[in-house]
């Protein structure tokens, strides 16, 4: 979803991911197809232009609140692992 | 030089796509490329030399806009396009070190591949129990019904076998 916060087309999406995640993160085109399908039903992100038979979608304003959200849960549970590691 | 293709019967069983696709990888490796698959289950192959191709199978049934759109993103991603057999979307791309051959890339992808055979196979089975139990119950057999309704019983047994395997399918892959 962080890689919406800009209008993108399936491979950019991808590219993205993985560009995003350093690496750890790679999406296939049959998985994204179907995150495509649930976040737009889900009204989290929305087509916004469509060129060459290639679709781009970005995030709604709820898309955006629940993006939020999420990375303000996982800075938390991040934080606490870490902590948590360091007295190991 | 003219091409030579030849073709194979063989029956998969919804569930068993990862052995269709290591079947399909085999035949590549000795020189039979997949160039088409036609109903009930024909696999035409090209012959030429052999190549390290992965193969990788979906369920999918859209309409043609989607389906465009479907194919462009698999396309960008390196998947050539081979063909559809029914709701079987075929995909493959030459194994090359540091590219990725997942179509799907997490466990709850997997699974919904899984349940849109299990709808499309569902809708089926409903429509054959509507064929046999009208019948039934209004009492006015169409010609040939006897042979018809062992036809249709034995159709149903098989979706019944195939759904029970799905389901289990489904299972295992959950408590990965």
């Amino acid at each position: 979803m962080l890689a919406l916060i800009e209008p993108l087309h399936g491979y950019a999406v991808m590219h993205k991911v993985e560009q995003i995640s350093q690496g750890t993160v790679r999406v296939g085109p049959g998985t994204l197809y179907g995150v495509f399908d649930t976040l737009v039903a889900a009204g989290l992100i929305v087509m916004v232009k469509e060129e060459n038979r290639r679709k781009s979608y970005k995030l709604t304003m709820k898309g955006k609140e629940v993006l939020l959200i999420q990375i303000k849960r996982l800075e938390i549970m991040t934080r606490k692992g870490l902590s948590a590691t360091n007295r190991l | 030089m003219e091409k030579t293709k030849i073709t194979k019967f063989r029956w998969f069983w919804p569930w068993q796509d990862e052995v269709e696709e290591n079947w399909l990888e085999k035949m590549s490796q000795k020189g039979y490329h997949l160039s088409s698959v036609r109903l009930p289950c024909f696999y035409k192959f090209l012959v030429a030399e052999p190549r390290d191709y992965v193969y990788r199978t979906d369920y999918q049934t859209f309409h043609k806009k989607d389906r465009q759109e479907y194919l462009q993103l698999f396309q960008d991603a390196g998947w050539e396009y081979i063909g559809e057999l029914s709701t079987s979307q075929y995909f493959r791309k030459e194994a090359k070190q540091g590219e990725t051959f997942e179509i799907f890339t997490d466990i709850e992808s997997k699974i919904a591949k899984y349940k849109r055979i299990l709808t499309y196979l569902g809708s089926f089975y409903l429509i054959s129990i509507v064929a046999v139990g009208v019948p039934i119950l209004t009492d006015v057999p169409y010609p040939w019904w006897g042979v018809i309704q062992v036809i249709i019983i034995f159709i149903l047994l098989l979706f019944t076998y195939a759904i029970i395997r799905l389901v289990i399918r489904i299972r295992q892959l959950r408590k990965l």
